[in-house]
């Protein structure tokens, strides 16, 4: 019994779609650009890295070489600046990557002369996590628009492979099915397709748990936080040291954008926390810059009230004999008994690890329809974007009646999905992917 | 009289790119997600199990645990007091497992049976676990002090052929890079998301070292945490489980023809005594031929595609005029025909084998098995090989020592 249909894949043959002989990557020399271009290198025969000057792009192809650990990278690459090259290499692209910086004004410009000198039938994919891809389609030729769809890897998209697909309003169909054929079978992604909605759909349901775990620091250590929304929910790496990885400047513009430009029923969890705010104004980006919530190699960790450092082990913890019990549970597979424990235990700790983990499934499921067509493409997202277990997947674990009763004591809307679900409905429907890789033991 | 049919009725295989160490897992995790994902996948009953087999090269030294059958009862509380033991044959043990089940249902003692091949290597370091692996050699003599004996050894296998017939290291990047490539195309491979092209299985630098002689990194087999597990079953069994799904007994594959030897455990005495013989590994042919034969398949020309045992390219460049493909000595000829791509007219590996799908020692027999399951019920998903009705698996333990072959096929 399903209440899920899985949109099938475009297979081998959709592969033939289009030619892809030929990427030239605008902006090689970021982080996304030189990890794109690395990952087009296995699949692309010839791959142009482009930045402002010839040396920004070697440095992109050294990266790249450094991170995907293979010299053939460069076998495949050639090097080149906007100012000399970028004609010359556009005229033979089968696909043009943007990758520069997340600005408008930066993009449109580049567009323009992306559309000068493209060939008609070349598509282009823009890697942006946060910009509107209608609006950056806005007034481009018809072929432009045909041709043009977000491709959004994260970051590093050597290792993370959930990738999201979005189409402008005037998207080839064939065009996104060439594109997610040849990314999954020939780059091994997890494709999703997305509405362009704000954040799309991973950074729209990730970054509200994060941030709403960025607002509880507010009342409590950063410590107690990522132990009470520790790995036993769901996830490898806790919710604030996520923050501190992926960067705070990166998580205030996708949570700001969001605030800004969406008004759902969870609106005031994507409101950033002052002390953030402050804190990133002053310079504090997370690892990249010494330290964020924690400074690890120092045995610190933020006091968000002060805006000062103080040794970790001055944190009392309290007693939560259940995490251990649960664990102990995993490290045997048996994940349904170790959430079952979670839902037994007793103590406010355990009460604001079920309200968290209940708002995560509520949001889910209620953005379906808004951001993609159904739960199991937040599902993927989820899992192989984040690395936390999709929201079905603790669906099925919880049970419908259990998750129902979990999500009413949180306070958050239970989605008709779940409240009107038959109790044999299994909602994870995707095969392939093993729902026990996202659960920790410890 | 005939002996009696073992029919295959599917499993499951665990994600072959997991770290069960980084997920803080015990050995027992791996054991209930194959075996609880088998039950799902195929719809039996846990009740109808009435055996279990168990195929593992060296928990004890992986994991510190032996006395692995008592783990499939713990996959389950309805499997309490059921029959089960473990088997190991070194890299062959999940094959070993599967003969012993399929035996069982021979003599008629057990209706349905589970097979388990399960094996968590990342537990330990790699180079302690390439000395464990040393003991699938003879360890005193072959891989005692010596870091990573078995490249060395199939090493020797790739000079074994250069010095009879010539082997170019072209030949067997190819192979590196067709296992990869079909990866990419199995969700439960290790390699799915690796850097890999044919350039890098060629290149000679510091990013694909050197492992043990002509053995570079691309040429290796993976180290792998996995675990799967299928169901054997009777005729009797397998006529009710197609009839509630609506399928005929034509439609449920049946394991066709085995075979099984031993040959000499050291590499150089196996050398020795293929000298003045044919092929370089007489006893793998044997094992080839022998299942085909029982399979009343007359060569390899009646096979659609091969699931084999590539731990290494040599392995592999060696099973291609092992199963007749070429003449003795002309491997080569297939790998530039492009006939064991893909898309050729015997496509070997297409999971992607044990260099891009992954080599949990003790499992890939039956991932093997599993596979060729997969493949003649037209299931295998990207990796499909277009109208397969018969497919031969081969998995080999030691140096060339322990080799069985199945040929899995529908009427």
């Amino acid at each position: 019994m399903t209440s899920t249909t899985l949109r099938p894949s475009p297979g081998r043959e959709a592969l033939s779609l289009r030619r892809l002989d030929h990427v030239v990557v605008l902006g090689a020399n970021g982080t996304m650009g030189y990890g794109s271009a690395a990952l087009f290198t296995q699949a692309v025969p010839r791959v142009t890295f482009l930045a402002r000057t010839k040396d920004k792009a070697q440095a992109g192809l050294d990266a790249a070489i450094d991170q995907v650990r293979s010299n053939t990278v460069a076998l495949r690459a050639d090097v080149g600046s906007y100012d000399d090259d970028l004609e010359a290499a556009l005229a033979t692209a089968d696909l043009i990557f943007e990758a520069v910086a997340e600005e408008m004004d930066l993009k449109i410009s580049i567009f323009d002369r992306v559309e000068a000198a493209r060939r008609p039938d070349s598509m282009i994919a823009t890697v942006s996590s946060g910009l509107s891809i209608n609006t950056l389609a806005a007034g481009r030729s018809d072929s432009f628009r045909a041709n043009f769809c977000g491709l959004h890897f994260f970051n590093p998209p050597n290792v993370i492979v959930g990738t999201e697909l979005i189409p402008n309003v005037d998207t080839d169909p064939e065009v996104l099915d060439f594109l997610e054929a040849f990314c999954r079978i020939r780059l091994g992604r997890e494709m999703i397709r997305t509405s362009d909605t704000p954040a799309f759909a991973g950074n729209r349901v990730g970054f509200k748990v994060l941030n709403e775990c960025a607002q509880l620091a507010e009342g409590m250590s950063p410590v107690l936080v990522d132990r009470i929304i520790g790995p036993y929910t769901g996830r490898a790496l806790t919710p604030l040291a996520t923050i501190d990885l992926v960067g705070w400047d990166v998580h205030r513009a996708i949570v700001d954008n969001v605030y800004a430009n969406t008004n759902d029923e969870a609106h005031e969890t994507n409101r950033l926390p002052d002390y953030m705010a402050k804190l990133v104004d002053a310079g504090v980006l997370g690892n990249k810059t010494g330290g964020g919530f924690f400074k690890r190699k120092e045995g610190l960790v933020l006091d968000p009230a002060s805006g000062d450092y103080v040794p970790q082990d001055s944190i009392a913890i309290p007693d939560m004999p259940y995490v251990d019990e649960i664990a102990d549970l995993y490290s045997q597979a048996r994940y349904a008994e170790g959430l079952k424990v979670l839902l037994d235990a007793k103590g406010d700790e355990a009460k604001l690890a079920r309200k968290v983990m209940a708002g995560y499934i509520s949001y889910s499921f209620e953005r379906v329809g808004e951001v993609c067509a159904s739960i199991t493409d937040i599902d993927r997202i989820m899992g192989m974007g984040f690395n936390w277990a999709p929201p079905s997947v603790l669906v099925d674990l919880l049970g419908t009646a259990n998750t129902v009763k979990m999500l009413s004591e949180a306070g958050v809307v239970v989605p008709r999905a779940i409240a009107d679900a038959d109790p044999s409905t299994v909602f994870f429907q995707h095969p392939t992917i093993n729902r026990g890789r996202f659960f920790v033991a410890g | 009289m005939t002996t009696p049919e073992v029919y295959v009725l599917g499993g499951y295989q665990t994600d072959f790119g997991r770290n069960w160490t980084k997920e803080k897992k015990h050995f027992s995790a791996l054991m209930n997600e194959s075996v609880q994902g088998a039950l799902e996948v195929t719809g039996i009953d846990p009740e109808d199990i009435e055996s279990a087999h168990v195929g593992n090269f060296a928990a004890e030294l992986y994991c510190m645990q032996g006395h692995l059958g008592a783990f499939f009862v713990e996959a389950h509380p309805s499997f309490s007091g059921l029959p089960t033991g473990r088997h190991e044959a070194a890299c062959a043990s999940g094959s070993i497992a599967i003969l012993a089940a399929a035996a069982e249902i021979e003599a008629g003692r057990y209706d349905l049976q589970a097979v388990v091949g399960i094996e968590q290597m990342k537990s330990v370091a790699s180079s302690l676990g390439g000395t464990y692996l040393g003991t699938a050699a003879w360890y005193e003599k072959e891989a005692k002090g010596v870091d990573f004996p078995f490249p060395k050894l199939f090493g020797k296998l790739g000079d074994e052929y250069d010095a009879r017939y010539g082997l170019a290291d072209e030949h067997l990047a190819e192979i590196s890079k067709i296992n990869y490539d079909n990866a990419k195309l199995n969700p439960n491979a290790q390699t799915r998301t690796w850097y890999m092209n044919k350039e890098h299985a060629l290149a000679r630098d510091d990013m694909n070292g050197e492992v043990g002689g002509r053995i570079r990194l691309a040429d290796c087999s993976q180290v792998t945490d996995g675990a799967v597990t299928v169901f054997l079953a009777s005729r009797r069994y397998a006529e009710g489980y197609a009839a509630a799904r609506g399928l005929t007994l034509a439609d449920l594959p049946r394991i066709k023809g085995w075979g099984h030897n031993t040959a000499r455990l050291r590499f150089d005495d196996k050398i020795r005594e293929s000298r003045e013989a044919e092929y370089v590994l007489p006893h793998v042919r044997s094992t080839i031929t022998k299942a085909m034969e029982r399979a009343g398949i007359a060569d390899v020309s009646g096979i659609d595609a091969i699931e084999t045992h590539d731990c290494f390219t040599t392995s592999e460049y060696m099973a291609i005029d092992h199963f007749g493909i070429t003449a003795p000595g002309e491997s080569w000829k297939a790998i530039e025909e492009g006939r064991i791509a893909l898309d050729g007219d015997i496509p070997i590996n297409p999971s992607g084998g044990l260099i891009g799908a992954g080599h949990p020692v003790g499992a890939t027999g039956v991932r093997q098995l599993l596979d060729a399951y997969k493949q003649v019920t037209n299931s295998a998903g990207d990796y499909q090989v277009a109208d397969a009705k018969n497919v031969q698996t081969l998995n080999i333990g030691g140096s060339g020592t322990t080799s069985v072959s199945f040929v899995v096929g529908t009427d």
